[in-house]
């Protein structure tokens, strides 16, 4: 599982139903991404943390939910690249 | 000549302490529009919703793409404007107070969502969440941090639970039978879900993100 912090807590999980290969972990440092089954991780959505959950569109992939702790709900429609808060 | 000229420098404190207050108010105006009032677990919120749902521990979107569903400290929620605004779910239970820790919709029916509680184990819906049924049998705790639905298989799910009764069930018929098949990965289960990438062995793997980080384990155990 490189590239996740490590031995840190995984609140939100979520897989490309698409690729399952493509997945997501929220965590309190933020939002990561792996493109191979969990390999390998990078950081995501700058800016996003303590996050608790995340959901993927099973219609549409590229659109991916994240929602902090607290309840703030951000949506990316790009696959990653931009994120906004839902409001 | 100067009092004419202190009364305008007098006249113009006046004008602008007036033009402050009214900035202010506005300031103000806008602030109040924005504070979250309470709202009943059935009533939309278009307040900010932090407060509504205190601590979220769960979230997922159906099969059909159009609703997201919330797991909270507070209860269950539901929202069908991409998030912007969230409707809380009433459960069948005497329990003044429902902690929801997971939520597990089916990949291929947008109306069955499986929920897990802290307090009170497994609730099913098959219209939407209509109607719920309470799916507990063979579990032998309440506190279930996790569900996972087999993508492949949607009636076989995995259940994490916590305390009394610890470990990882397993159903094949939506929940009317939980069987315990294994102690379940170290560390607390904040969030389970059955990946559709083969083991080898015939199954595929069960991820679980916990307090240890991220693990994952084949699900033919």
């Amino acid at each position: 599982m490189g590239g996740l912090p490590t031995s840190r807590t995984v609140n939100g999980f979520a897989v490309n139903p698409e690729d399952s290969r493509v997945m997501y972990a929220g965590m309190r440092d933020g939002l990561f991404q792996s493109r191979d089954a969990g390999q390998r991780w990078g950081p995501i959505g700058k800016g996003l943390k303590d996050l608790a959950a995340v959901a993927v569109n099973p219609r549409r992939p590229i659109e991916v939910y994240a929602v902090s702790m607290d309840g703030t709900v951000y949506r990316t429609a790009d696959g990653g690249k931009t994120w906004e808060p839902q409001r | 000549m100067e009092r004419p000229l202190g009364n305008r420098r007098r006249q113009r404190r006046v004008g602008h302490f007036m033009v402050r207050c009214v900035a202010l108010l506005g300031v103000l105006a806008a602030i109040m529009s924005g504070v979250p009032r309470a709202t009943s677990a059935a009533e939309p919120s278009k307040a900010a919703p932090q407060n509504r749902f205190e601590h979220v521990h769960a979230l997922t979107m159906d099969a059909d793409g159009q609703t997201l569903w919330l797991g909270a400290h507070t209860g269950l929620f539901r929202s069908q404007d991409r998030g912007k605004t969230w409707t809380g779910v009433a459960l069948p239970v005497t329990h003044a107070h429902l902690d929801v820790m997971a939520v597990a919709g089916d990949p291929r029916d947008a109306k069955v969502l499986y929920v897990g509680t802290h307090e009170a184990g497994v609730f099913r819906t098959r219209d939407g969440g209509l109607t719920w049924t309470v799916v507990n049998a063979g579990l032998k705790g309440p506190d279930v941090h996790g569900l996972a639905v087999d993508p492949r298989e949607p009636l076989k799910l995995h259940a994490a639970v916590r305390g009394p009764g610890e470990g990882v069930y397993r159903t094949t018929d939506g929940g009317e039978k939980w069987v315990r098949v294994d102690d379940g990965p170290a560390g607390e289960v904040k969030v389970l879900a059955s990946v559709n990438i083969p083991t080898g062995m015939g199954g595929i793997f069960l991820y679980g993100g916990t307090g240890e980080g991220l693990l994952r384990s084949p699900d033919c155990f």
